[in-house]
């Protein structure tokens, strides 16, 4: 109802840095939130976002700089202190307890009281079913939350929060999970909050939501405001444009116009509701890049390829021949190796030393007599710790007490001694410093430079151009469109272009 | 300094020693220290290794007791019945028995994939209830030649600790020079690494409760030999001494650490305080109390190291 909801000035950050153990996050971050309006947070993933809108929250602290509420300055010192001052954030994964009935979530820890101390459950019931009419929605408050559909459990986060009377309600990426008629209830419940004065901060990566719902964009790039604007004022492109333009560090080794022949072939990849029929191949000696915004399919494409999706489908050749990968034991003795994108939970054995750690794939390669030969294998540990320079005491050491640099080379040299032809990798250098990233960009062109591939998931753009062969483009559970940069320099204007679904006219060859 | 669990415990156990010959004379007897240094461990001290095994895979063996009466139970029940019965043929039938119920554990949390504890808690009932049904009280009756293991003796060194020196060199063989060893470590530091790292975390699971049932049955082995008999209620309770020896010995429940020296060493310094607590005429349910709080104290210490 209201174009700009323009009664005044909530919400405000002024000079505010985060600072992560040397690292800054944020840099000198000032923007501001009108009261009634619908304010996106759009940019590349690592731009910020998230960690502006924890400090919001008051899940972290600002290194410098301060928050202000209504005019007042404000510190909070935990999530529990912000939403009680009125700013709630909706978090992708719900906090909702499926087990109990919505009226009970709703109340949560603030459950009214009748005589006698009992928990007063009508009460409950009918305080919950008014906060919901209040913003034009009836819901059976007596279900559980269990049974509801994903955007009637957002509801519930949302009435949750404004029970607790939200002037500022932080919604991010509610979209991920959401289909196309449940985003136009999404919707519906937004404007009517709006309609009430709730300022709705929402973060998005794709661009058609933020048009058609948001009064004010703002643009954030390496922890710094690039711009914000009225949505009338700009377009994709321009949103595009500002959300990259960035300058590719030159520590790439490069990549290779020369491939070899075809060593793996995927067709129709598909896993229900999360990929769509992903086909490509993947030759000898190119690295091939996998990029698009977090969740777009990528994670759904690695598990259907290596078996371990559990329903997913589709065809895959290696070197021609049909084969039928139905779990992961299978897939590594295909010769495919994996390492995903999670270090701590799917990565490293912290509880064992580095030389465990590193032969863990490869132990048969060690054993004599059904005995595990100790000189063998430490041989083999010290070896690959020398040539990846792994940074430790010696082999010996708990691998959880080294850096996370040394700990992802350390799986990159788990695979190299089982020695795969084909490397599947997720994010290889999240969380590591440049020194080591630049190592590990140079271990994965030499695993492909002996006439083997890489499949190489990452949501660092830069990377991703400055590593892969070509780039396929996901999203929403597609392939959109792959790069070949052997026929044109790719630049992240044209992958986030295909990555938000916004496209240009290049002419990608689409799969 | 920094102490690794495994040396801590025989310095625990030391100072344990040097502080029970301070409290009571007799415990530095001849007769009670090989009692609690030689034969009492060795019981207790096999039911731990079964369980360390199980517990560093990443599971929980509750039912290690009622595996201990049910094997103790047929080795009784079948001498009385049949004095005849060959005594090596009895340890082929317990061991295989010990096997077969590990095995059936195995399949219960690996297969059917119910959570280790609620697993063995329900076979702690299956294995209990079939001893009690098959024999409704202790009997003895254990031939001679089947308690040589437990008294016997070769070349003047006793039987039961030939047996357990071969044993537990055995496991620490497997736990720490086998592939099958380091999968048990894997798969209790994390499956899901080790499941994409190429480890069938199912079979390693299933394995591990086998190797676990085998030990016990060992024990069963033990214990029916040196009591001369067995029954339905001898093992009652072994789970938790087991459980609290492990513990004490730095093996740490959530999976994936521990030695084999380290639960022997728990097992021994369980025996010690049982000894002290004996020896001292502690009133026997002040005992139990005593150990709940034994329990509480180790895990609280590992926890607090670890944190």
């Amino acid at each position: 109802m209201s174009d700009d909801g323009n009664s005044g000035t909530v919400l405000e950050v002024r000079d505010v840095t985060k600072e992560f153990a040397g690292v800054r996050a944020l840099d000198d971050v000032s923007m501001s939130f009108a009261s009634g309006e619908v304010h996106a947070l759009v940019g590349e993933n690592g731009a910020g976002k998230s960690t502006l809108m924890k400090i919001l929250s008051g899940v972290y602290h600002p290194t410098r700089g301060s928050v202000f509420l209504e005019g007042a300055e404000r510190s909070f010192k935990s999530p529990k202190q912000a939403q009680e001052a009125g700013i709630s954030i909706i978090f992708q994964e719900f906090s909702l307890i499926r087990n109990f009935e919505v009226a009970e979530n709703v109340f949560l820890n603030r459950e009214p009281v009748g005589p006698g101390g009992l928990v007063d459950k009508k009460a409950m019931r009918r305080d919950a079913r008014r906060l919901f009419q209040e913003i034009g929605f009836d819901m059976d408050v007596e279900r559980r939350v269990g049974e509801l559909s994903v955007v009637e459990q957002q509801l519930v986060e949302i009435v949750k929060a404004l029970s607790v009377t939200a002037r500022v309600l932080i919604m991010d990426e509610p979209s991920a999970v959401l289909s196309d008629l449940e985003l136009k209830r999404l919707f519906r419940i937004i404007r009517s909050l709006k309609a009430k004065g709730v300022t709705i901060i929402y973060i998005s990566h794709m661009l058609d939501e933020v048009f058609e719902i948001a009064d004010r964009v703002t643009v954030l790039k390496d922890g710094k405001v690039v711009g914000t604007m009225g949505i009338g004022e700009t377009d994709k492109d321009g949103l595009v444009r500002m959300m990259v333009g960035r300058d590719i560090s030159d520590y790439f080794p490069g990549t290779r116009r020369a491939r070899g022949e075809t060593l793996l072939e995927a067709r129709g990849l598909s896993s229900p509701g999360r990929l769509f029929g992903a086909s490509f191949e993947l030759r000898s000696g190119e690295i091939l890049g996998v990029a698009g915004m977090a969740g777009s399919g990528q994670a759904e494409l690695a598990s259907a390829l290596l078996g371990i999706g559990k329903q997913s489908s589709g065809e895959v050749f290696l070197e021609g021949e049909m084969v039928r990968i139905r779990s992961f034991r299978e897939a590594m003795s295909h010769g495919i190796g994996y390492i995903a994108d999670d270090r701590k939970a799917l990565g490293i054995l912290p509880t064992l030393s580095l030389r465990e750690n590193l032969t863990l794939a490869a132990l048969g390669r060690y054993l004599a007599g059904g005995f595990l030969k100790p000189a063998c294998e430490k041989s083999a540990a010290l070896r690959e710790i020398e040539k990846l320079g792994i940074k430790a005491s010696g082999p010996g050491q708990r691998i959880d007490t080294l850096s996370g640099g040394n700990q992802q080379k350390a799986l990159l040299a788990r695979w190299l001694l089982v020695e795969p032809r084909i490397l599947v990798v997720a994010e290889p250098t999240r969380g590591v410093d440049v020194g080591a990233k630049m190592e590990i960009y140079r271990i994965m062109r030499e695993f492909v430079d002996g006439g083997r591939a890489i499949l190489m998931i990452s949501s660092e753009l830069p990377e991703v151009i400055g590593l892969s062969d070509r780039i396929m483009v996901m999203r929403s559970g597609r392939i959109e469109g792959t790069i070949d940069q052997a026929e044109s320099l790719c630049s992240e204007e044209r992958i986030m272009s295909l990555a938000v679904g916004h496209h240009y006219s290049f002419g990608e060859a689409a799969s | 300094m920094k102490l690794k669990p495994e040396r801590l415990v025989w310095f625990i156990l030391l100072l344990l020693l040097v502080a029970c010959s301070l409290a009571s004379p007799l415990f530095l007897s001849v007769r009670n220290l090989r009692n609690v240094l030689l034969v009492q461990p060795i019981g207790l001290g096999l039911a731990a290794l079964g369980e360390a095994f199980i517990v560093i895979s990443g599971g929980i063996d509750l039912s290690v007791g009622s595996i201990i009466s049910l094997s103790a139970s047929v080795a009784a029940g079948t001498f009385a019945a049949n004095p005849d019965f060959p005594p090596a043929l009895m340890v082929v039938l317990l061991l295989a028995m010990g096997a077969g119920m590990g095995a059936l554990n195995g399949l219960v949390v690996a297969r059917l994939r119910v959570t280790p504890f609620m697993a063995t808690l329900a076979m702690m009932l299956i294995y209990q209830g079939a001893a009690l049904f098959y024999l409704k009280k202790t009997v003895g009756g254990i031939p001679r030649d089947f308690r040589f293991i437990a008294d016997g003796s070769v070349a003047g060194v006793p039987v039961s600790i030939l047996l357990f020196a071969v044993v537990l060199a055995l496991v620490w063989l497997v736990l720490n020079k086998t592939r099958f060893g380091r999968h048990v470590y894997a798969v209790g530091s994390d499956p899901q690494v080790s499941a994409i790292s190429g480890i069938n975390v199912e079979r390693t699971r299933f394995l591990a409760y086998v190797a676990g049932g085998l030990l016990v049955a060992l024990s069963a082995i033990f214990l029916s030999a040196r009591m001369g008999g067995g029954g339905p209620k001898v093992g009652v309770g072994y789970e938790i001494d087991a459980i609290t020896a492990i513990v004490i010995g730095g093996v740490s429940l959530s999976g994936g650490s521990g030695s084999v020296l380290g639960a022997f060493g728990g097992a021994l310094i369980l025996g010690v305080f049982y000894n002290i607590m004996n020896l001292l005429s502690l009133n026997s349910f002040i005992q139990i109390v005593l150990k709940g709080i034994v329990l509480i104290l180790a895990v609280a210490f590992y926890s607090k190291k670890k944190a």
